[in-house]
């Protein structure tokens, strides 16, 4: 701090506008949401507050609520497995292609595309073949008829479906981060393990990967809290249905507050969510830094 | 050179990361916060609009409508009645919040939890109402309906939608009815001769048609309201007429009753027989009725409200004919239909020109069937209308259209306009679910009844 030759008064200056935002537009709705959660209220009227009932509903007697959950989770766990591919995908062009930046960008395009355009996609590629889906209509001509599903409509089916399109928007998203980190690697380093006879994915082994887990863990949380966010999506391609097959947290509360008028139930499951959030993020950096005190 | 680019990018989307992570877990908590400050926003914005009254008497009334669309016959019509009526009241601002069905669902919700309506605003009968009522937020319009006849122009009962402890809160600009439409060519082809006049022909024409490889019926169910809006149909004749759902309200009936579980059945036999399109949850309300409006579907039932869009889309010119949804196991009376008084007009309570904003509204409803007749917007308006259809212009489906409104003895209204909110979705869900599996009807039963008490 002393380094920068400003006194700790401006330092607290610049950064108030920030704060100040931060607290508003973040920590006073949490505290809010977490006051509006101990109430019956639709909203509108009169308000009453009814303590910890609504908890007690949401875990021990929505039917709804705990398989939200596991398809957060599991949309969790997707897209935390979905980053070692990009990574090994990351090594492979850093190795293997001369020019890598045009790949890199290619793959980074779905990311920039509106999540109601992906859906919109998606949802016509998935749609029956009688309806024009793509896929459908492929698994036909190269003869695998009896492969084709109601992708999106069929309730054991559905929550995978959409997985998959998450996965594949937010494929480039994760390469290239694993690439930038990978390019970051000083050159020297491979150069002496060259010498000491280490080459190639051998050498991917002992150097790249030690070296890229920093950068392997920010894919990780922002691949874990972007997916319990996971929303929008959804509601473009199945609105959470058919029934409640694919409802997720985000959209289950969406349900009740706004379409359910149950305000003080919707802000219960946001604050469950924000729980889950904090002890994810504490949970994977605590592991996190346990890998990076062992590597470097 | 490369590197150095790929390390200003890692910058970028580190800061990026950052920001996301930083609001990562509020973003979705946000929205009470946003919505308060919004709604105060609107409040400070409604309040510099009344509130300068004091010289002069000058009177600005805010007028929240869902007329958004400049090339609507509706958003002229309503521009020509508030120009009329400033001219003859020079001393009166009528000034318009013109906004679309969904924004103004959204504007009005955040107004009402700071108790800032406006003037005049948009609302939906019956249930959807009833919390707004409730908080009081609404002026009694009582008097103001018996002023210069405009109670009689209302067709009678639809006010009754509106009405709470014998206080009228709302006026409707219209009231439709839910009636099968159907491509008079695609039945031809299939050889079928004449409309179905039971549930059991209308399986057997899904069945011919399907054989012949035409999609027999289009529906949007991604909108689990479509799906609900027919299958009250088929409960309001096995039920062997109306008040099926206010009896559950009242004790009278569970949702285990025969007759809601005969009507379970009867809609999974229509959906088993296939008459659906395929991937129907996925189709969102415009989707589904594209397909009839394409001229690829036979069967497409909905609210009279679709009648302007059908009638205007190319494919089906002069094509398209209606009929009343049948009798269910020989159950239920043809002449009672799904009943959809729409949206309507109320005043707020709080308004500070409550009497000059009655007065206008007074002036704007009395004046709306002849100007609504005039742009060829009369059908499903909720008062009657003086004129000769035919003679201006209105076309044949449109006019048989109008000859099923005459033969209207009673009905039902929607699932979501009778329940409350919480048991409604719960409706709709279950109801989506028989959609794509088949279910015991008795468990779908269960499932209705088990909502119903969770949200007492």
């Amino acid at each position: 701090m002393n380094v920068l030759k400003v006194s700790k008064l401006t330092i607290a200056l610049f950064v108030l506008p920030c704060l100040l935002l931060y607290v508003c537009l973040v920590f006073v709705p949490i505290i809010v949401s977490l006051y509006t959660s101990t109430l019956e209220w639709n909203g509108i009227g009169e308000s009453k507050f009814i303590g910890l009932d609504n908890f007690n509903k949401l875990l021990f007697h929505d039917a709804v609520f705990w398989p939200a959950v596991r398809h957060t989770l599991m949309f969790a766990v997707f897209s935390m497995l979905e980053i070692p591919i990009a990574l090994f995908v990351a090594i492979l062009l850093s190795r293997f292609v001369k020019k890598p930046n045009f790949l890199v960008s290619s793959y980074f395009m779905p990311v920039i595309l509106s999540v109601v355009i992906i859906g919109q996609l998606w949802k016509t590629i998935y749609n029956p073949a009688s309806m024009g889906g793509m896929l459908n209509q492929v698994l036909d001509w190269v003869g695998l008829g009896s492969w084709s599903q109601q992708w999106l409509t069929d309730p054991d089916i559905a929550m995978y479906s959409l997985y998959f399109v998450a996965l594949w928007q937010y494929l480039g998203y994760h390469t290239l981060i694993q690439f930038t980190g990978i390019q970051n690697i000083p050159s020297d380093i491979y150069e002496a393990a060259k010498i000491d006879g280490a080459e190639g994915l051998k050498a991917d082994w002992h150097i790249t990967l030690p070296m890229n887990v920093p950068i392997f863990k920010i894919s990780i949380v922002l691949a874990f809290i972007g997916s319990l966010q996971s929303f929008d999506m959804i509601m473009v391609m199945t609105g959470g249905g058919p029934g409640n097959a694919t409802d997720v947290i985000a959209t289950h509360m969406y349900r009740m507050s706004i379409l359910s008028m149950k305000y003080g139930y919707g802000s219960a499951i946001a604050a469950i969510l924000v729980v889950v959030c904090l002890v994810a993020t504490v949970v994977i950096n605590y592991g996190f830094n346990r890998l990076e005190r062992k590597y470097t | 050179m490369a590197k150095m680019n790929m390390k200003s990018v890692l910058g970028l989307v580190l800061a990026g990361s950052l920001a996301i992570s930083l609001t990562a877990c509020g973003s979705k908590n946000n929205n009470e916060g946003n919505a308060n400050a919004e709604a105060s926003n609107n409040a400070g914005a409604t309040n510099a609009a009344t509130e300068k009254p004091a010289s002069n008497e000058k009177v600005t009334i805010t007028f929240q409508n869902i007329y958004p669309d400049p090339t609507d016959p509706k958003n002229q019509m309503m521009a020509k009645i508030v120009k009329q009526y400033e001219t003859d009241h020079p001393n009166v601002k009528i000034e318009l919040d013109s906004l679309n069905t969904d924004q103004q669902k959204q504007k009005l919700k955040t107004q009402a939890a700071s108790k800032e309506v406006p003037d005049i605003t948009v609302v939906n009968p019956a249930a959807q109402m009833q919390p707004y009522v409730d908080a009081k937020l609404f002026a009694p319009l009582n008097d103001m309906v018996e002023q210069n006849g405009l109670k009689d122009t209302f067709q009678d009962g639809v006010l009754d939608f509106y009405t709470f402890d014998n206080n009228l809160y709302a006026l409707p600009d219209g009231n439709n009815i839910g009636v099968v439409y159907y491509n008079k060519d695609l039945f031809q082809q299939a050889g079928i001769t004449k409309t179905p006049e039971t549930f059991e022909e209308m399986i057997e024409d899904v069945k011919t048609l399907k054989a012949k490889g035409i999609q027999p019926m289009a529906i949007g169910e991604k909108d689990t309201w479509t799906g609900s809006f027919l299958f009250m149909n088929i409960l309001l004749r096995t039920n062997g007429g109306p008040g099926f759902l206010s009896d559950v309200v009242a004790g009278k009936k569970t949702f285990e009753d025969p007759a809601f579980v005969e009507a379970v059945d009867a809609m999974q036999n229509l959906i088993q027989a296939g008459a659906f399109q395929e991937g129907v949850t996925s189709f969102d309300y415009n989707a589904g009725e594209n397909i009839f409006k394409t001229g690829k579907a036979a069967m497409y039932y909905m609210g009279s409200w679709a009648t302007g869009g059908i009638e205007t889309s190319e494919a089906l010119k002069d094509k398209v004919g209606v009929f009343k949804f049948p009798t269910v196991n020989g159950k239920g009376d043809p002449n009672q239909f799904m009943l959809a008084p729409g949206s309507a007009f109320a005043i707020s309570a709080d308004s500070k020109h409550l009497q000059e904003t009655k007065d206008f509204l007074n002036y704007f409803m009395l004046n709306f069937p002849k100007e609504a007749f005039a742009v060829k917007g009369a059908v499903g308006i909720a008062q009657k209308v003086d004129g000769d259809f035919k003679a201006a212009g209105y076309s044949d489906m449109a006019i048989s259209v109008l000859d099923l409104f005459k033969e209207v003895k009673g009905g039902d209204l929607s699932f979501d306009n009778t329940m409350n909110p919480g048991t409604s979705q719960g409706h709709l869900t279950s109801i989506q679910n028989i959609f794509v599996q088949k279910k015991d009807s008795a468990e779908v039963a269960k499932e209705h009844q088990s909502a119903f008490e969770s949200n007492k």
